[in-house]
């Protein structure tokens, strides 16, 4: 096992990790930054974000209001404070961001251009074609490229975070090269490894979201908090998932079912007319959509295809040059993976998970409860995105909490004290040999079996509308999965080098967990509200009893313990959330 | 405190392939190799025009002799072969011309590829029709 | 969408152990698929259920992140958006990544390409540092058009695996590392070409190019990247001649 010593570990190399790095290393050249990814950063899931990210600017538009659209997005779970944080630092970053070069797409006068997104509104998304995550990742990392401080381990698992006395101490990771292990002792550490969209089975995510930092700071004791809210995206491809940006619908394109209808206008987000218009119809927020869409299904009013059912996204009316000029991506997708030619034929959708609103339990300045770990991005709950994210949110958090996590894990190092700790070393190496020991596990079943049941189990009972009785399956089926996973699972590949097996089998007990936490949260908040829908009794939203925070505690080999915290109230009253025609009539009372 | 020397990736025994025969692995690549060779025939034809040139110099016996030489069924072979060698040449120079060009933009839209690919072989054929007319409309009555 | 078709296809893979292999070694497998799979979920079915030491990189599936390169039937493409209903009957040969050395089956070493990546200075550097206070710097739709293309490069490495020179000559900076250069040095808010003019002069710079044109047909982003190297030939000659005249 090789010992190395740095300042501050950020873990992850998206967009939040990359932002930390060089927010640390601007904060202070001389400090020592470990950037450690399991994969090389430009492949991180931030590259698949399409639409664009918010952010204030035009003179008709105000802090006020993106505050507003974001606590009504969601379902006033947000805690206020780190919403009014948020929303004032978004267009400093994304200016900073064009500095580093970021091609945001632009007027014919050279400002840059803001387009409508779900939920929002004002225009006030900046976008960068549909490929806006893709653009932010990479000149986020060809930016860290300047740093000397920022020192690169790509493709290094990490496997444990290490705690001593109250506080982060360093970071277990294997080289994945090699299969060799590293321990990384530091003061501080930054979470930025993403969601944990891949416990489901059909989802936009890459392979790569499992939730591992959230499995890492469960274990050390950091609750995982309102973990029940699980985004799906709208407008996904069959099948695979693959994501139709929300971008195509703030460009005016609609959703139609199988009989050419748009049907959202029967959910509350109508009238039709005028289209394209902020919060009302397709530009709805994102569980209302999915949640219309499911019941579309019930009533037998979707497309039936090979598969699974779909409604129609369609494009057409836009024309050929604005879909090329606009959404370029999408039509090369649609072509690729459906043979669809977005400008003759409507693209099959439907909904799929894509985003994680829970996570690891931070506070503003993203400081977990325990000493020296911060966490940023999709795998941190700071408390804006409530119950249901509103679409471009996610990618503006990237770059204002990369930022605050960057620099208080700098601060934190600074006036952390320097120890020895062999406990440190001692607990590392238990660690080693027990993950080494699966290289020897005899018998056992494949990964695959166990990884396709959580799966199955989470879509079935954890889905986009959920009932008791689906809930406790599913957290009962997920006890028995961890349970076969501690028997041992079998693996093909037993030698050390790139084994991506073994790899898959420590990602799989941490999806497993994550995977709990989110039942078992589902099944103790009884009511709906956001993304969080039931219909056994408890559907509609319980401000009496449930306006607060849902908190998953691990349980060890046990299931997590659950329990709540409060929401953080300043200015916006819970209101009912209404969008459409009502939504504005809702606005003016 | 300096970070301590982290040896990372050391030991793992990767393995390079030879290039080996490259060239036949993959037609693009063979078309790419015949387009090389044809420069060999163009400097050969070059050469035998210089030959041609200098004999000029060397009276009207020389450039007799010359020009009969050019009547064997090997020049003719070589001839023809040069021939189609040149137009492949010239056919392969256009495609990758625009490659060569910064964007050509006109009245705000951008010259394609396509295009410019397209005016030079019309431009290249255009030339060499003229040369053509030119040589054959005024060729001096063979000698009796 | 057409109804799935249980049709098998051979997949046969070049497996590589750095421990245990003196050289690479073929292996075949029967993979069962429908009309739309692509070569990735083959690879994945086969590490799922058939043999989990097959090893290959992967992460989106949606052709956005550059992971899944590798060649097929000898041709340099990305496994997610390449499908085997297009490659039935089969057999499909699949190898890593053409001119890289291989750490393990599908997956090569990219740090020399990273190595290069950092050399070309991509990032940009503008004449004078503008405070975030002062706003965005303006850009015309016409003046991004002189770079965007340049920028859509996802770091697949499929013009490496394409490019014979950078084969023969693991030091020619590469088609993906110059595309990135010429993107910083087209974009109107960068003023740093000069400071990368000695990457583009070097012998290994734009010169190491002969104009195959592989790299950019494979692109699977459109990049264009013989482009982006070959204008900078004309870039190089007009700065030899400048500093011919006008020494420094």
């Amino acid at each position: 096992m090789q010992h190395v010593r740095f300042d501050v570990v950020v873990v992850g190399g998206g967009g939040a990790g990359l932002r930390a790095a060089i927010a640390a290393a601007e904060s202070d050249a001389g400090l020592r930054i470990a950037l450690v990814s399991k994969i090389v950063p430009m492949r991180s899931h931030t590259v698949a974000a399409e639409g664009g990210a918010a952010a204030v600017v035009r003179p008709d538009d105000s802090l006020d209001s993106h505050f507003d659209d974001t606590v009504s997005g969601g379902d006033w779970l947000c805690d206020q404070a780190a919403v009014e944080y948020f929303v004032a630092r978004c267009a400093r970053e994304m200016t900073r961001l064009e500095h580093l070069g970021c091609p945001w797409s632009r007027k014919a006068d050279g400002n840059v251009n803001v387009r409508y997104f779900g939920g929002m509104k004002v225009q006030r998304t900046w976008f960068a074609a549909d490929r806006s995550g893709f653009h932010i990742l990479h000149t986020l990392f060809q930016a860290s490229l300047k740093y000397p401080a920022i020192r690169r381990f790509d493709e290094f698992f990490c496997v444990e975070l290490l705690v001593e006395d109250g506080g982060i101490r360093g970071v277990l990771a294997i080289e994945i090269a090699t299969g060799e292990f590293f321990l990384f002792e530091c003061a501080s550490v930054v979470l930025c490894t993403g969601g944990a969209g891949r416990a489901f089975r059909q989802n936009t995510n890459a392979g790569t979201v499992t939730g591992d930092g959230m499995a890492l700071a469960f274990r050390q004791g950091v609750p995982l908090r309102d973990m029940e809210f699980v985004q799906w995206h709208p407008t996904a491809l069959p099948g695979t998932g693959i994501l139709i940006t929300e971008g195509c619908r703030g460009e005016g394109a609609i959703l139609v079912n199988k009989d050419g209808y748009r049907y959202l206008q029967d959910y509350g987000l109508g009238p039709l007319d005028p289209w394209p218009r902020p919060k009302a119809m397709e530009l709805g927020p994102r569980d209302r959509l999915s949640q219309a869409f499911w019941h579309e299904l019930q009533k037998g009013r979707t497309v039936t295809t090979a598969r699974g059912p779909v409604v129609h996204l369609d494009l057409r009316h836009l024309g050929a040059k604005k879909i090329h000029e606009r959404l370029p991506l999408i039509t090369e997708i649609a072509k690729t993976f459906v043979g669809v030619d977005a400008v003759e034929q409507p693209i099959p959708v439907c909904p799929a998970v894509h985003y994680t609103m829970g996570g690891i339990l931070t506070n503003v300045r993203c400081e977990t409860p325990l000493r020296g770990l911060f966490a940023a991005g999709e795998c941190s709950s700071v408390g804006i995105h409530g119950a249901n994210r509103l679409g471009s949110n996610s990618l503006s958090e990237l770059l204002v909490f990369g930022a605050t996590a960057g620099i208080g894990a700098a601060e934190h190092a600074h006036a952390a004290p320097r120890r020895d700790d062999s406990r440190m070393q001692r607990r590392a190496e238990e660690t080693v040999l027990r993950l080494s020991g699966m290289l020897a596990t005899t018998g056992g079943e494949r990964s695959a079996v166990v990884r396709a049941e959580m799966m199955d189990s989470m879509e079935a009972g954890v889905g986009i509308y959920r009932r008791e009785a689906t809930l406790k399956a599913a957290c009962d089926n997920l006890a028995g999965l961890r349970a076969r996973c501690r028997a041992g699972l079998h693996l093909d590949d037993r030698s050390r080098e790139f084994n991506t097996e073994w790899l898959g089998a420590i990602e799989l007990e941490f999806t497993l967990e994550v995977a709990e936490a989110m039942a078992h949260s589902a099944l103790a908040r009884r009511e709906s509200r956001g993304a969080h829908m039931r219909l056994d009794g408890h559907d509609s939203r319980d401000d009496v009893n449930f306006l607060k925070h849902t908190l998953a505690r691990f349980g060890g080999d046990g299931p997590p313990r659950i329990d709540h915290m409060p929401v953080t109230i300043t200015r916006s009253l819970p209101r009912t959330r209404s969008y459409g025609g009502a939504g504005s009539k809702a606005e003016m009372s | 405190m300096k970070a301590d020397p982290v040896k990372a990736g050391a030991g793992v025994k990767t393995y390079v392939r030879p290039m080996g025969s490259w060239w036949l692995r993959n037609p693009f690549y063979r078309w790419y190799m015949l387009r090389e060779l044809s420069c060999a025939f163009i400097t050969a034809y070059a050469l035998i025009l210089l030959r041609g040139l200098m004999s000029l110099t060397e009276g009207r016996e020389a450039f007799d002799a010359w020009r009969g030489s050019l009547g064997s069924p090997w020049a003719v072979g070589f001839h023809v072969i040069a021939l189609l060698m040149v137009t492949y040449h010239a056919w392969t120079w256009f495609k990758v011309m625009p490659k060569t060009l910064p964007f050509v933009s006109i009245a705000g839209r951008r010259l394609s590829d396509r295009t410019i690919i397209a005016l030079g072989l019309a431009a290249a054929c255009a030339a060499s029709i003229l040369v053509f007319l030119a040589v054959f409309l005024n060729a001096p009555q063979a000698p009796p | 969408m057409s109804a799935p078709a249980h049709r098998t296809i051979t997949i046969e893979c070049l497996r590589y152990h750095p421990a245990t292999d003196s050289r690479p070694r073929q292996q075949s497998y029967e993979v069962p698929f429908t009309d739309d799979m692509s070569v990735l979920q083959g690879l994945q079915h086969v590490k799922d259920h058939i043999d989990g030491s097959l090893t290959f990189r992967w992460s989106c599936r949606m052709a956005i992140c550059g992971s899944c390169g590798m060649m097929l039937n000898g041709q340099p493409v990305l496994a997610c958006e390449t499908f085997l209903r297009d490659l039935y009957p089969g057999p499909v040969r699949v190898e890593p990544l053409s001119h890289f050395p291989i750490i393990r089956d599908l997956v090569i070493d990219q740090t020399d390409f990273l190595r290069k990546l950092e050399s070309i200075k991509p990032y940009l550097m503008p004449a004078e540092d503008r405070p975030v206070a002062s706003g965005t710097f303006l850009q015309t739709p016409e003046q991004m058009d002189e770079y965007y293309q340049f920028s859509q490069c996802i770091n697949c490495l499929l013009c490496y695996a394409a490019c014979p020179e950078y084969g023969l000559n693991p030091a020619f900076t590469g088609p993906a590392a110059l595309a990135l250069l010429q993107r910083y040095n087209a974009d109107s808010r960068d003023a740093g070409t000069a400071e990368r003019m000695p990457i583009v002069n070097a012998e290994d710079g734009a010169w190491g190019c002969t104009l195959v044109g592989y790299c950019s047909v494979v692109c699977p982003k459109a990049v264009d990247p013989a482009r982006a190297v070959n204008v900078n030939k004309i870039n190089s000659t007009r700065d030899y001649f400048r500093h011919l005249l006008m020494p420094r």
